[in-house]
């Protein structure tokens, strides 16, 4: 069982969130896919929330999505009846790139994984006990239904008392909780 | 720390279906590649290391393949155990035919259901260090007592998303893999289906000591020296292990200009006296989100039998490193490295039992 304190988070993007993402990135992305973007865009404010620039090397990066790269997947497959694909469009179909992206943005090296489909809550269990002591980055990130790109800072921290409360799942991303404990617990502090 | 066993193998690639098949393979000589033509006015005829199995519906062959190979794991024995799926493609060839959606979970599901596996299920996706990556998970699951039993199961089956995005990107060769050659051009892909059972219960010749997994965004599509370096420092140092305790290293190396070049560097920086290096994809073809399964599955299996591959080929001189024309006398603990789009580095160390 571990304990993580929420530093940082990144709930939801606002409706100018590519125009947003261009202003911290200095320029408007090119070529990496809406799904890609909106994963950069949601961990970049998540660790800006965490007061952070950059992850510690130790840290762990875990991305986890219900449909990933279905877009642009599909449009290859679709390139493909008659003609190779297009480079640039064939690499979007890669959910490692955005690992790539986020750690070159970073000036980062360290473990990055994506696990495809599942849950977030099954994607918090393996960061548990992947992480060490630098804590992880938890992503969710789905371009269906408008998009959504959901993203936790986590560290790892000891916490008494007898506050835990058993979570829905739903829960890991709500706004009031300010601890996670792994197990289907969730401390919330706010009561 | 209990131990981490690797105490069930199996494989299905273009050497056979099954680990002894594969080497009985490898004892007369290899398998030859197939060839697969791609369409459009850039693309055309390239090698492919297609399995040995005849059935044509995919989802059918996937099952065969998957049920095959982790019984020869001995999954039967596991089933409330943890799964992890390691591919870059999932049964995108199974859509390609208009024979499923594209759905990560349903994917997950069918397989689960092929196995009648009631643990929990993930699938992990890191392009080429797919399987690597599901083994750093199972190791942090076993070593925290989460898990007693975990299976990995690289699966990459044919597709021609995964050609055609390669060949598109210039990648392939159009003759042979010829892994740190003088000559070399590029990869060339295979096909494969590799389980491997990991238990802390069950005790067995070959122990995972340890691995790293090191992403740098400074080359997405390829990888740098630095992050070779890192990873194999964080590797070793994850497995309790010093450079000179490595006896062999099982490398990436898949015939790439490029990259092979950058590991070689890397492995100069990170050993001063590099050990004995193997490559296997002039065998079985570099099995993307499999590979790291695949390999260690047939390395394993080369090693108690003491096979080696042949590489009939010049080795590049100006590398630095070069593979090892026979089989060392005594690999201990050996290193097995895969290197990924996403700038994925992954490595592994493994040792034999007393």
């Amino acid at each position: 069982m571990k304990t993580f304190a929420i530093q940082g988070r990144c709930l939801a993007a606002p409706p100018d969130w590519r125009e947003r993402l261009a202003a911290m990135l200095g320029a408007k992305p090119r070529r990496i896919g809406n799904w890609a973007e909106l994963g950069l865009y949601g961990a970049l404010c998540c660790l800006a929330d965490a007061g952070e620039t950059a992850l510690p090397p130790d840290a762990l990066l875990m991305l986890g999505s219900r449909r990933g790269t279905y877009v642009p997947t599909g449009q290859v497959l679709d390139q493909m009846r008659d003609d190779l694909p297009m480079p640039l469009m064939f690499l979007q179909t890669q959910p490692s790139q955005l690992l790539a992206l986020l750690a070159a943005r970073m000036h980062w090296r360290g473990h990055a994984a994506f696990i495809a489909g599942g849950s977030p809550q099954a994607l918090l269990e393996l960061a548990a006990v992947q992480s060490g002591s630098a804590g992880a980055l938890l992503g969710w990130v789905d371009e269906m239904d408008g998009g959504s790109t959901q993203w936790l800072r986590l560290k790892p921290c000891e916490v008494g008392g007898n506050e835990w409360k058993p979570a829905a799942a739903e829960a890991l991303f709500m706004p009031d909780i300010t601890h996670l404990r792994t197990a289907g617990n969730i401390l919330d502090n706010t009561d | 720390m209990k131990p981490i066993h690797l105490a069930g193998r199996g494989l299905a690639c273009s050497l056979g279906l099954g680990v002894e098949q594969a080497l009985t393979t490898l004892r007369r000589g290899g398998a030859q590649a197939s060839r697969v033509t791609l369409p459009g006015a850039m693309a055309g005829d390239y090698p492919f290391h297609a399995m040995p199995h005849g059935q044509t519906d995919w989802n059918e062959r996937a099952r065969d393949l998957v049920q095959r190979v982790s019984a020869e794991a001995g999954a039967q024995q596991i089933r409330d155990g943890v799964l992890l799926i390691a591919t870059s493609s999932f049964d995108i060839g199974a859509v390609e035919r208009g024979a499923t959606q594209m759905d990560y979970q349903a994917f997950a599901d069918k397989i689960a259901a092929w196995l009648d596996w009631t643990g929990p299920v993930h699938v992990v996706n890191t392009a080429c260090t797919s399987s690597l990556n599901a083994l750093l998970s199972a190791q942090a699951l076993l070593r925290r007592g989460a898990a007693a039993d975990v299976l990995i199961l690289g699966v990459e089956l044919d597709n021609r998303l995964t050609l055609g995005g390669f060949a598109a990107l210039q990648l392939l060769s159009r003759t042979a893999s010829q892994p740190f050659g003088a000559l070399r051009d590029g990869l060339v892909l295979g096909e494969a289906v590799a389980a491997l059972r990991l238990s802390t219960r069950d005790a067995a010749l070959w122990r995972l000591a340890g691995g790293a997994n090191v992403v740098d965004g400074e080359q997405p599509t390829g990888a740098s020296v630095r992050a070779v370096n890192e990873m194999c420092v964080r590797a070793l140092a994850d497995a309790g292990a010093t450079p000179d305790g490595i006896d062999l290293i099982k490398v990436q190396a898949a015939g790439s200009p490029g990259n092979d070049a950058v590991e070689a560097q890397g492995l100069r920086a990170a050993f001063t006296t590099v050990p004995p290096l193997v490559s296997l994809k002039t065998l079985i073809g570099h099995t993307m989100g499999a590979s790291g399964a695949a390999e260690i599955a047939l390395l394993t299996g080369c090693l108690e039998q003491d096979i080696w591959p042949a590489y009939g080929y010049e080795q590049d001189k100006e590398l630095g490193v070069a593979l090892a024309p026979v089989i060392p006398q005594r690999v201990r603990r050996f290193m097995a490295t895969i290197l990924g789009f996403g700038g994925s580095h992954a490595s592994v160390i493994l040792e034999r039992g007393a």
